[in-house]
């Protein structure tokens, strides 16, 4: 091998500077540090832009809102269970493993699989103790959940794309992964906004946007976290 | 590289020393192209200077470079375009025929025959689908364990001995073509 060509890789790499480790981890810092800004003020703009008396006042459209007290148990209990999976799907998709390479196709596809199945019978199961909750409501079939759920997984998504950089393998799937991850952090926020378990306003409202995140990670995994020959 | 990702400049030198020569010979056998596989080896440790900072510490350095020298080809070879050129065909330059079994005590006939066989197989090897071709290298020609070869691939070490078995049954068939009396 030629000593030009060491000298030339060289010379490039220096000419080129890198970030260090410390460097990398301060702008992760800040990544998470607007990914949950970006998620809470979603949250908060939206859910006052929709709250019930906003909606009443706009013009009267909308029907009246049954009123729903969920007792702090179930809150707590549900909020906990969907930090729970939220914080594993994080760790599952922003996390390598001990590999530069990530976590294997298997646990990425696990994750796919058991993320959504987890959160929805997690509510679901919560729920089942508090009759009301079940209750149909045809005034809320799930659309304001599902914007809202978009709107507050944006930032996040977009976050950790930034954070996760470059895969050189499966970045379509690490792209799914981790929307997968910022829909079930955008979950534990609605969860708490919302308080209708009925399985199909759930089904539209909290469990599409998962995958629709996913899909959209999985397009922005292929297109951002490739590797690309200059 | 751990020692790269803390901010040691002078530790790239060791690792270009560490890694290159197997990288660069990855590249050629796969682009059969000595420019292109000069210019890939030094985009790999390009990349891999640029995430230094993202290196994990003990994480094995070698499946890393070979999944980002393996995609950098793949993507080169999409854009170019020549994938075809590149995976399937095999030009007629003898140069690839890099050794010569048996060549300084075997007779003439033998030594013909060994090179016959020998370029049967390389041609063989080229057509084989690209995902077979990467696993028999890794393993084979880079001495990769299962393990490691699979982290490069991206898949699971079952798909690796999958598709190196594929590549061995097609390198069989070369050899016992060769074994039958024509």
């Amino acid at each position: 091998m030629s000593r030009e060509l060491r000298a030339r890789v060289l010379a490039a790499a220096a000419a080129e500077p890198s970030p260090t480790r410390a460097a990398i981890r301060r702008r992760n810092l800040l990544m998470a540090t607007v990914a949950a800004a970006s998620g809470i003020g979603a949250f908060v703009i939206f859910a006052m832009l929709m709250s019930e008396s906003h909606l009443l006042r706009l013009g009267g459209e909308v029907a009246p809102q049954q009123h729903l007290e969920r007792p702090v148990w179930l809150v707590v209990a549900t909020a906990a269970g969907a930090i729970a999976v939220a914080a594993t799907a994080v760790w599952l998709a922003l996390g390598r493993g001990r590999s530069m390479l990530g976590r294997s196709r298997r646990w990425l596809l696990y994750g796919g699989v058991l993320i959504p199945v987890s959160l929805l019978v997690w509510k679901v199961s919560c729920s089942l103790a508090f009759g009301d909750a079940m209750v149909a409501w045809p005034e809320r079939p799930g659309e304001r959940c599902l914007a809202l759920s978009l709107l507050v997984a944006l930032g996040p998504l977009l976050s950790f794309l930034a954070i996760r950089r470059h895969t050189p393998v499966q970045p379509a799937l690490n792209g799914a992964a981790l929307g997968f991850a910022a829909g079930a952090c955008a979950w534990v926020a609605v969860d708490l906004w919302c308080p209708v378990a009925y399985v199909p306003h759930v089904l539209l409202g909290h469990v599409l946007p998962l995958f629709v995140l996913a899909g959209a990670g999985a397009l922005l995994g292929r297109a951002r976290l490739s590797l690309r020959h200059p | 590289m751990e020692r790269y990702a803390r901010g040691d400049e002078a530790a790239f030198a060791e690792l270009y020393d560490a890694i290159a020569p197997r990288l660069l010979g990855f590249l050629r056998k796969a682009t059969r192209d000595a420019s292109a596989a000069e210019d890939l080896m030094q985009q790999t440790l390009l990349h891999m200077h640029r995430a230094r900072g993202s290196f994990i510490p003990g994480a094995p350095v070698l499946p890393w470079a070979f999944a980002i020298a393996r995609r950098l080809l793949t993507d080169q070879a999409r854009r170019r375009r020549v994938e075809r050129r590149l995976f399937s065909e095999a030009p007629a330059d003898s140069d690839r025929m890099t050794y010569e079994p048996m060549a300084t005590t075997a007779a003439a006939d033998d030594l013909v025959h060994a090179l016959s066989l020998g370029r049967r197989l390389q041609e063989r090897i080229e057509a084989l689908p690209e995902l077979q071709r990467t696993a028999y290298q890794l393993l084979q020609q880079e001495g990769l364990s299962l393990k490691k070869a699979a982290e490069a691939l991206g898949t699971s070490v079952t798909a690796v001995k999958l598709r190196a078995h594929r590549a061995y049954v097609a390198l069989r068939a070369v050899l016992r073509e060769a074994r039958e009396p024509s």
